[in-house]
């Protein structure tokens, strides 16, 4: 069992290394396919990360694609979890100068009118949905 | 051999960004929920509400990576068992994947090459997670870009061994088949003929999207008719416990959703109503 635990972790990362941190195909496989698939990781951790960091997805813009692709390719491997992706990709945009710096402590005042819709809309969703839940359950 | 699996209907994945939609979605009958995305001792709201109305709520892994080299991590599996006690689910299921090597996540499920050694690794990681979990476990069919090129076995084949060696239910991912058909030309027909679908614990179906010949199983689309036919087809070979609608992002109108939950349920209904009209 030892070996066979060897030999398909071995598979395995070569695999992935090649899928998510810019190996070499492995031997048999399809070369496009495997692009294909590297592409369509990359896209499933774009929308993830978009959905953890608004704020980075919206700084990024209609260039959200290019940018989290450059950003994806400009690292060794992924982040362990995709929390850290998030933050490391606003940290990147952040870096090229796409995103403003938040500063450690953002007032109320300092936000222009837009962004303080943003920080309430979802508070004011949370407030709707507990009460909608309450007239229904009466 | 006869399996005693919980009866479940039409359901729909459960989601944070539609609680509200899922709570009011007329015939939906049991849901399921991202293990992952879950805090046991917090659960949210709407799905203690749906508990509180009967509704058997499912926990879905999608990180434990049954078909990775190594053993499954017991942290993952405590938490996956500790979700099945808070919602005192009927099971937990799973997917037949690998989705981390060498330290390296892949963020998605890829799939296991399959190998009759690898099923010998596999099989000992079911078993494994079947110890540590208080309820049975199914396992998910998964959707592949790719194929390994030592493939000894199909993936009917493959999941029919794991369950002959383990008694792990399924969780037959009828879009998955569609996905695999068009991808790597498996005959989705074929695997359902050959599948032990009397180990069938609930279904998915989804939609996705056509991208230069390739088909995406992206959960953000109607359930094309192909893959309903699918159901059908597998309708057609026995009855299954549960049939599960996920969407996972660009969420339509509820009236679509429902729409959607109805074409399910049709194609349900018309396989039980059988070919004399008998109920």
């Amino acid at each position: 069992m030892d070996d066979a635990r060897r030999r398909l972790g071995a598979a395995q990362e070569e695999l992935l290394s090649a899928l998510v941190a810019g190996g070499e195909p492995p031997e048999g496989f399809d070369p496009e396919r495997l692009r294909i698939q590297s592409a369509s990781l990359v896209s499933k951790r774009r929308e993830v990360v978009a959905r953890l960091r608004p704020d980075a997805a919206t700084a990024a813009g209609g260039a959200l694609a290019a940018e989290f692709a450059a950003y994806a390719r400009s690292r060794e491997r992924p982040p362990p979890g995709y929390r850290s992706d998030a933050d490391d990709f606003a940290a990147w945009l952040r870096v090229r100068g796409l995103m403003p710096d938040p500063g450690p402590h953002r007032r109320w005042r300092d936000l222009s009118p837009g962004s303080r819709w943003r920080e309430l809309l979802p508070r004011f969703r949370g407030w709707r949905d507990r009460l909608l839940r309450r007239r229904d359950t009466s | 051999m006869a399996v005693a699996v919980a009866e479940l209907g039409v359901g729909i994945g459960w989601r944070a960004e539609i609680d509200l939609t899922v709570e009011r979605l007329p015939g939906v009958e049991f849901v399921e929920v991202i293990a992952e995305n879950l805090r046991p001792d917090h659960l949210p709201e709407s799905l203690r509400m749906l508990r509180g109305r009967g509704l058997p709520v499912i926990p879905h892994g999608v990180g434990l990576g049954v078909g990775g080299a190594h053993p499954p991590d017991p942290a993952r599996l405590a938490h996956l068992a500790a979700c099945a006690g808070a919602l005192a689910a009927p099971l937990v299921s799973e997917h037949l994947a690998f989705v981390r090597a060498g330290g390296m996540e892949a963020g998605h499920l890829l799939p296991v090459p399959r190998t009759r050694e690898a099923l010998k690794v596999v099989a000992d990681n079911v078993r494994r997670a079947q110890d540590a979990l208080p309820v049975p476990l199914a396992l998910e069919n998964v959707a592949a870009l790719f194929g390994w090129p030592d493939d000894e076995l199909t993936d009917a084949e493959f999941l029919g061994e794991l369950v002959e060696r383990t008694g792990v239910l399924l969780l037959i991912d009828v879009a998955n088949l569609y996905t695999n058909q068009v991808n790597l030309g498996l005959r989705a027909v074929a695997a359902l003929d050959r599948l032990p679908l009397e180990h069938l614990a609930y279904v998915h179906v989804a939609g996705g999207h056509e991208h230069d010949g390739v088909w995406h199983d992206t959960h953000t689309a109607g359930v094309p008719d192909a893959v309903l036919d699918l159901l059908g087809e597998l309708c057609a070979r026995v009855r299954p416990p549960g049939v599960l609608l996920e969407w996972d992002d660009a969420y339509p109108s509820d009236r679509a959703l429902a729409e959607e939950l109805g074409r399910v349920r049709a194609i349900v209904d018309k396989s039980r109503t059988g070919v004399d009209g008998r109920k």
